[in-house]
């Protein structure tokens, strides 16, 4: 009976934001202008959340929520026309999907690449929304069982995980990030005794370092930076026939488009993880399940599909630890956290009693952001490309000047310029040496929340640290933090292969997933 | 990123200094209340607002010092002395002048002066144009010399800004003559697009691109700027001649 009342709810909000008028252009403007973001190489769906946020600073909860939802879902999916279109990935999600879009594109077959990517989208964006109608009351019922140790390893964890799978060279780079993060989240008055930590005696560092500002700083600035220093330049545009939304390969591929889902869904929820590494997984199990492996790179459309449903099924995903945990599950969802505590919603376990038909909003505003984004995609494709005629140097600046009046509106502050400048520019040289930042973002946000918990945890067990090893869910939150560090040491993956070849028949170790250059 | 030698060693500087880094954190951690009295109240060192910073800044100088050790064992001591050797010779400082590096200083110098010296003292506007026509015309006329010539202009009006706000001139002046700053402004932006103008005007394709730069580096602080302030209602961070002007026709002063 619950289920049948959240169902009906479901469908009560769908048709009350969709009757709204200002909410619908609202919804199609942010899906375009994310579109835009994500079609455009150098912008990604982070920064143009990022951007929008200060814009949606004097909007109800409702109407912001659809404005950067909206944004996160076209971003995505608009990565895949420039990946299609000029083999240059508008954003890291659509990266796998350049190896087999634009060898489609130079065949004559662009539009029918766009037309499949656009359905797929949609279709992964909708599973990821069922999943987080359906797992969240779950998620939310254990998380309500926490205790402080809990959530202190919960947030270690995230951060660990998110600096291993996201580094792109030494993973030690990616755990450093973590933890300047985690420095950054400690500047300021702390939260049990009020003692100024590194504040040097700045009054407006002692409410500690704002989100918004870090992030925009840490995503932005190093953009605008690497593309005008290397003179980053976007190619000719292949060109594309009339779009069609495909509906009959995508009826064939129905085992395909589920896997995918599956696949997003998980690593969306992985905090810290994003739409990047969704896609190239599934293109990997989409090409080791394959009967014509060969045909991947050259043009293979089940691989278009497989990367565009995963990436867009990570939207959802990533909502999922977002909402039940307040942990981020992809770079976007991290500025998405940042927006919802604007907005006075405070993500976590308690979201279900604080703002118990939040979650289902969320997945109405999702579905409405998937059927614009599919309109928009089958409608407006030829008119949104246009955009790829921008020259960069003409864009970037503009972004520039927006990332500041968006750091200064947040706060009408001029401190988080000050702020926001120095962490772009230490960001920018971070990159350069191959340090990833979404750790490092993740850090700030999930600062507060493990030192808070640490310190509380200790103050209820009277500073011992035996609740870890008693607490069956602390422990295996600890098994698994040791395990994630362990399994990076030489010594400790030699060992694993071998246990493996002793348990494991030799046709389940093929452990490959990344497809070959 | 750079490449994968190159990476190793530059992690050899940039572990070496996270770890010193790291050590700073534990340093200012060590100074916190541990067990003494903050506020009328004894702590313990499980309740300490040190526990938490001394974890992290242990953390970073482990990672730190184990991420030298690495990158040092990859590129050998060798590679390691040759590196400190290049940096202290002749190389470093072609290095430092090439265009990709000079391109990194003009972006360095015009976000930096923008956030720092014109947002706080001139009216939004103009310093957003400011901003943008150095910046689309440094980079769109896509030519290293023009760059070069026109980011030294602009470096030598930063100077002049930097000078007559130290000075602290505008102030009095601000008496006699309203928003001087603004006006002063004003004037750098009318030098910078003659000065540009002046280095492009006879060639044909250059002279469309300046056009395009100028229309795009006058409306879009207009687009933006009346977004945040009269829609979102975000008073701007300094206003003055143009927001003044703005107000004037937005409010309907003149019907006054």
């Amino acid at each position: 009976m619950a289920i049948l009342e959240r169902i009906g709810f479901y469908f009560q909000t769908v048709l009350h934001l969709a009757s709204d008028p200002v909410h619908i252009a609202i919804l199609f403007g942010s899906v375009i202008l994310g579109i835009m973001f994500g079609a455009m190489p150098g912008l990604t769906s982070t920064l143009g959340v990022a951007l929008l946020t200060a814009m949606t600073y004097g909007m109800d909860t409702a109407t912001a929520m659809i404005c950067l939802l909206a944004i996160y879902v076209g971003g995505t999916y608009g990565g895949s026309y420039a990946s299609i279109l000029i083999n240059i990935p508008g954003t890291a999600a659509s990266a796998a999907t350049a190896l087999d879009g634009y060898p489609l594109a130079q065949k004559g077959e662009g539009g029918r690449a766009i037309g499949l990517t656009t359905t797929a989208s949609a279709i992964g964006t909708i599973i990821s929304m069922l999943f987080l109608v359906s797992i969240s009351p779950l998620i939310s019922f254990f998380a309500l069982q926490f205790t402080s140790f809990e959530f202190f390893l919960l947030a270690f964890f995230g951060i660990l995980i998110s600096g291993t799978l996201t580094s792109p060279d030494l993973v030690i780079k990616g755990w450093i990030a973590g933890f300047l993060g985690l420095f950054l989240a400690c500047v300021g008055r702390d939260m049990l005794q009020f003692y100024p930590r590194f504040t040097f005696g700045v009054p407006e560092l002692d409410s500690g370092v704002e989100v918004v500002p870090v992030l925009i700083g840490a995503f932005g600035i190093p953009q605008i930076i690497s593309v005008l220093k290397d003179r980053f330049q976007i190619g000719e545009t292949q060109k594309f026939q009339k779009i069609l939304p495909e509906f009959g390969t995508i009826v064939r591929n129905i085992p395909r488009i589920i896997r995918s889902a599956l696949i997003g869904v998980g690593i969306g929820s992985v905090p810290g993880i994003g739409e990047d590494i969704a896609a190239w997984v599934s293109y990997g199990a989409a090409k080791n399940t394959s009967k014509h492996p060969e045909r991947f790179g050259k043009g293979e459309i089940t691989a278009v599909l497989s990367t565009e449903v995963a990436n867009n099924a990570c939207v959802g995903g990533a909502m999922i630890p977002l909402l039940n945990l307040g942990i981020p599950g992809s770079p976007p969802a991290a500025m998405l956290l940042g927006a919802l505590m604007l907005h006075g919603v405070t993500p976590g376990p308690m979201i279900t009693f604080e703002h118990p038909n939040f979650i289902i909003e969320v997945a109405a505003i999702l579905l409405l952001a998937s059927m614009a984004m599919w309109v928009v995609g089958m409608l407006l494709a030829k008119q949104v490309v246009k955009v790829l005629r921008i020259p960069t140097q003409i864009f970037m600046p503009i972004i520039g000047v927006l990332c500041i009046i968006g750091s200064y509106a947040l706060g009408m502050n001029i401190f988080n310029l000050y702020l926001m400048l120095p962490v772009g520019i230490i960001s920018y040289f971070l990159i350069e040496m191959g340090y990833p930042i979404a750790p490092l973002v993740i850090g700030v946000i999930l600062g507060p929340m493990a030192d808070e918990n640490l310190r509380r945890a200790l103050m209820v067990s009277q500073g011992s640290f035996l609740p870890v090893f008693t607490r069956p869910v602390a422990l295996l939150l600890f098994l698994v933090i040791v395990w994630t560090v362990l399994s990076q040491f030489p010594l400790f993956k030699n060992l694993k292969d071998k246990l493996l070849a002793m348990i494991l028949p030799r046709r389940f170790r093929k452990s490959n997933i990344m497809p070959d250059e | 990123m750079l490449k994968q030698e190159n990476l190793r060693k530059a992690d050899v500087y940039s572990g070496a200094a996270i770890f010193l880094f790291g050590l700073w954190v534990v340093l200012q951690a060590l100074k916190m209340p541990m067990k003494d009295s903050w506020g009328g109240v004894q702590n313990v060192w499980y309740v300490s607002p040190a526990i938490f910073p001394l974890f992290v800044g242990c953390m970073i100088m482990l990672l730190g010092g184990l991420l030298c050790r690495t990158a040092l064992k990859t590129i050998g001591i060798k590679a390691f002395v040759e590196t400190a050797r290049w940096l202290s010779s002749k190389a470093l400082l072609q290095f430092l002048n090439s265009i990709p590096n000079l391109r990194f200083y003009a972006i360095a110098v015009l976000l930096l002066s923008f956030v720092y010296l014109n947002i706080p003292r001139i009216d939004f506007f103009l310093s957003a144009v400011l901003f943008l026509t150095v910046f689309i015309t440094s980079f769109y006329l896509d030519d290293a010399e023009l760059l070069k010539k026109l980011f030294f202009f602009y470096l030598a009006g930063v100077i002049v800004l930097i000078i007559y706000f130290s000075l602290g001139v505008n102030e009095p002046l601000g008496r006699i003559v309203p928003f001087p700053a603004d006006f002063l402004a004003l004037c750098f932006i009318i030098a910078y697009c003659l000065y540009a103008w002046r280095l492009i005007r006879n060639n044909a394709e250059l002279r469309k691109k300046y056009r395009t730069a100028m229309i795009v580096a006058i409306a879009s602080p207009l687009i933006v700027g009346m977004i945040f302030k009269y829609f979102l209602l975000v008073p701007m961070p300094a206003e003055g001649l143009v927001v003044t002007v703005m107000d004037y026709f937005w409010y309907l002063e003149f019907l006054e």
